[in-house]
């Protein structure tokens, strides 16, 4: 059985002009590319354009990625940061995640009667999806990276440019944060206490 | 060590038995832990909800533009064999569309068929998609899919539309989107 093929590989016949290997290793990554950018630029469009100069940049001539330095996935997602930042410092703020648009990943309940307890855990999915919006933009990164995309400590550390140890500590606060933003929320929700009632006498 | 000290020594690390024995005596700590825990099960969940969350169809043919622009033609061009369904499916939508909405009543001659051709690639868009007729939405502004086929050129010069070649013989290769309700928009012949 043929083991498939590595990103190193799908990159070096992309270069040579393999069109089918550029499509291939777009296919591989982009998802994870696109929801990071997604879930830190806020926005559908941004995550668009950054997606689409990420894979650009592949293409360019002395694209910046060196094996011997990091894998093409850390490349990825570094040129996605380094593209994010420069929007973030044209907009100079961080912006929140699209409140309105439900991710397309999301589902429906298959069976009425789990609708209330599916209710529940979409709102307590949206109560840690704004939380990790409104997360510092060096912990949003690495929450994301890390948690929501599964790529290990090195890698993240690679695409973020820091130290193994920077990542670990700056994911155990983020952690920390996140649960204290939950709990913040949650708090929030509790009802108020009622007004004592009173007659009008006007 | 004090309660800090040992959060830092497990930052982002399984924990060892020292760390068990302080959170068995420290309730603080203990409910801190299980905080933390629950927010790492609902980081799970919140991964799980938008892991099928991927860039529109639109970016990927843009790319495929781009790709072509630097290094010319596919050296290999072939299709996923997952996607034939789909790009088959495609194919007989454009090809409905296309004879719907291009047919005109006159006399052709063999020869002349690559002018409906001519007429509609007038009409084509910056990327070279033709829109079909009748269909609904426009090309940017919606979720679209690529599916890349290939034709036999007869099929496609019996319509009186494609590549302008009075030749019937072989294939011709051809990206189809579909929009979200799996209806061909457009189409653009490759070769």
């Amino acid at each position: 059985m043929r083991l498939p093929e590595s990103d190193h590989e799908l990159f070096e016949r992309l270069r040579a002009g393999e069109e089918q290997a550029f499509v291939a290793l777009y296919h591989r990554r982009m998802p994870a590319i696109y929801r990071f950018a997604l879930q830190m630029g806020g926005s559908a469009s941004v995550a668009e354009d950054v997606t689409q100069e990420v894979f650009l940049a592949l293409l360019r001539d002395g694209c910046g990625y060196e094996p011997e330095r990091g894998t093409l996935v850390a490349y990825l997602f570094g040129i996605a940061r380094k593209l994010l930042l420069r929007q973030f410092e044209r907009r100079r703020s961080d912006l929140g995640l699209d409140g309105g648009s439900e991710p397309a990943g999301a589902s429906e309940p298959a069976d009425p009667f789990d609708a209330l307890a599916d209710l529940a855990v979409r709102e307590r999915i949206e109560a840690l999806r704004r939380a990790v919006s409104s997360l510092p933009r060096r912990y949003r990164e690495v929450v994301v990276l890390c948690d929501l995309e599964e790529v290990d400590y090195a890698e993240a550390a690679a695409a973020l440019g820091c130290p193994i140890g920077t990542v670990r500590s700056r994911l155990h606060r983020a952690r920390l944060l996140l649960a204290e933003k939950l709990r913040e929320e949650r708090r929030g929700r509790e009802p108020v206490p009622a007004w004592k009632a009173a007659r009008c006498e006007i | 060590m004090n309660c800090e000290e040992y959060w830092g020594e497990t930052a982002g690390q399984e924990p060892g038995e020292p760390w068990a024995a302080h959170l068995a005596r420290c309730p603080a700590c203990a409910a801190r832990w299980a905080a933390d825990g629950s927010v790492a099960e609902g980081l799970r969940a919140l991964a799980a909800d938008t892991k099928n969350v991927s860039a529109p169809a639109r970016v990927e043919a843009n790319l495929v533009r781009a790709y072509r622009q630097r290094y010319g033609q596919p050296v290999s061009p072939s299709l996923g064999i997952h996607r034939w369904w789909a790009a088959a499916a495609a194919v007989l939508l454009a090809a409905a569309a296309l004879w719907t909405g291009v047919r005109q009543p006159r006399r052709v001659s063999p020869g002349a068929m690559p002018a409906v051709a001519t007429a509609a690639a007038a009409e084509e868009d910056e990327a070279g998609f033709i829109p079909l007729p009748n269909a609904a939405g426009g090309l940017d502004d919606d979720d679209v899919d690529l599916v890349r086929v290939e034709l036999p050129r007869s099929a496609v010069t019996a319509l009186g539309a494609g590549p302008g070649d009075d030749s019937d013989a072989g294939t011709v290769e051809a990206e189809v989107l579909l929009g979200p309700d799996g209806m061909a928009r457009a189409v653009r012949f490759l070769n």
